[in-house]
């Protein structure tokens, strides 16, 4: 049987693509970000995979493990992220090309800033009082 | 009394952090066909969301739906969701039985008159007195009316409880309806299927939690993010379509090189859901995938619309018939003619509504 997952479809690779270059456009000129589902459009993995490739790997890639892993890496464009999110089951939740400086999901929480003041206060207080015991 | 906790709190004893939740929403997100930039505001709302209270009753059902949902994956996110619905009553699923399962059921509507959701699956037999299927000696008629006054909302899970569906089918011996027949002055959410895809049910619950309402819904009270394209729209097979070229038998070259479904029957281009986006098991595959057509079972009256080999395009497939044959004639036409029956379900539940209820009719 053929490999259906082998069919890719080049016109809408290129329209993909010149819509993320106008979404990049608009990050220059007006600092709008941007992102494209992936799963939502009826794209073959073929499709898919020669989306990554045209879009290439750029300088960063980050690991994130937050109730299942996800990867990110800057594509070789500056600005536009490939982004993938699993579950912990390891089953792909979210494939998303992300038009910003840096992907939302990377940047601290307000909340969790706060959180980890405490804690981190909480560990230095022990600390001390380790110390002090110990002198 | 204590305020209820809310779920970011929940998150935060369990040691998630909000990229976690963020995550969820960006995923739920692109489930609810939402657009991506509205995730950190469902993620907001969901830290501050407390927990819902479902009451879920079976009528005229097989429990396949409920079979379904529970093996839903669950990531622990989706879990943690559902703790967020307090599921108050499902008698598969409770502990209790009898008149404790009956008080149990008072005390949870009481105790949520007017916000709480209730949830049925399988179909109301509507002929003689609904004697058809009773609990605890009540017919199934008796109970959706008593519980639905005071719901905020009736979710209709499965073809059966949306449309009917199998036991409707000619020659409906019980009078069989689905709950959109009976009740009427209540918002409905219909997540048709047989079974439904659960990823719709968690999408429908997580967007009522996260905002405190439905999601949009098509002209059949359908969620639109899940049903608001079809099989065909969505389907990997599609541009086999497009080049014509078909599989004419389960074993032909065609088939083994994976070509549409079309003339086997495969009703796609008329069936509304999700499963060729969010496939099943897991993500795993969905029928077409699998090497078979579609049979439509999220549809109305699919049971009756002819053989599920039949090619939309003739035969005796008079059920599908108008879709159909505009589906064969190329694709803009299939996709107009797809749009019209969704649009127009007036003349299609005329046709398809000839045994009337007769609850007034006592056995």
């Amino acid at each position: 049987m053929t490999d259906l997952s082998s069919f890719s479809d080049d016109g809408l690779v290129d329209a993909l693509l010149m819509e993320v270059a106008g979404m990049l456009g608009r990050l220059i000129d007006r600092g709008e970000t941007a992102t494209v589902d992936l799963r939502g459009l009826p794209l073959s993995p073929a499709c898919i995979s020669d989306l990554e490739k045209r879009l290439g790997h750029g300088e960063i890639s980050v690991q994130l493990d937050a109730a299942g892993r996800s990867e990110i890496h800057e594509t070789g464009f500056p600005g536009v992220w490939w982004t993938r999110h699993c579950d912990e089951a390891g089953r792909l939740i979210a494939l998303l090309i992300e038009v910003a400086t840096v992907p939302d999901i990377l940047r601290a929480d307000p909340a969790d800033l706060a959180d980890g003041l405490q804690r981190l206060a909480g560990a230095t207080h022990f600390a001390s009082h380790r110390h002090a015991r110990h002198a | 009394m204590d305020e209820p906790e809310t779920l970011g709190s929940v998150l935060k004893r369990r040691g998630f952090s909000r990229r976690s939740l963020l995550k969820f929403a960006i995923a739920m997100t692109s489930s609810l066909a939402l657009p991506p930039s509205i995730a950190p505001l469902m993620a907001a709302n969901l830290a501050r969301a407390k927990r819902r209270s479902v009451i879920w009753l079976s009528f005229q059902e097989c429990t396949g739906c409920l079979e379904t949902l529970l093996r839903s994956s669950s990531p622990t996110i989706d879990s943690l969701i559902f703790d967020f619905i307090s599921l108050d009553y499902q008698e598969s699923l409770m502990a209790a039985a009898g008149t404790a399962a009956e008080r149990t059921l008072r005390e949870a509507v009481a105790a949520n008159k007017g916000e709480y959701l209730l949830a049925i699956d399988g179909s109301i037999p509507t002929k003689d007195g609904g004697v058809y299927s009773l609990t605890g000696g009540r017919s199934n008629f008796d109970m959706l009316m008593e519980f639905a006054a005071d719901a905020k909302a009736v979710l209709a899970i499965g073809t059966c409880a949306a449309y009917g569906g199998i036991p409707k089918a000619h020659p409906n011996p019980t009078g069989a309806v689905g709950v959109e027949d009976l009740v009427t002055n209540k918002p409905i959410v219909n997540i048709p299927g047989c079974p439904p895809v659960p990823e719709v049910l968690s999408g429908v619950l997580v967007h009522f939690v996260s905002f405190g309402n439905l999601p949009e819904l098509d002209d059949r009270k359908r969620p639109l993010a899940y049903f608001g394209t079809t099989i065909h729209d969505q389907c990997y097979r599609r541009p086999f379509y497009d080049q014509g070229k078909f599989a004419k038998s389960f074993d032909d070259e065609g088939a083994r090189q994976g070509w549409c479904l079309f003339e086997l029957g495969c009703k796609g281009p008329v069936t509304h859901n999700a499963c060729a986006s969010l496939k099943w098991n897991s993500g795993t595959s969905f029928p077409i995938e699998s090497g078979h057509g579609c049979i439509g079972c999220s549809e109305p009256d699919f049971w009756d619309k002819g053989s599920f080999y039949t090619s939309l395009a003739g035969g005796s497939s008079t059920g599908w018939r108008n879709a159909g044959i505009a589906a064969a004639v190329g694709v803009a036409g299939g996709a107009a003619a797809a749009l019209s029956a969704r649009r127009k379900p007036g003349s299609e539940s005329a046709e398809r509504d000839p045994d009337k209820p007769d609850l007034d009719k006592q056995p």
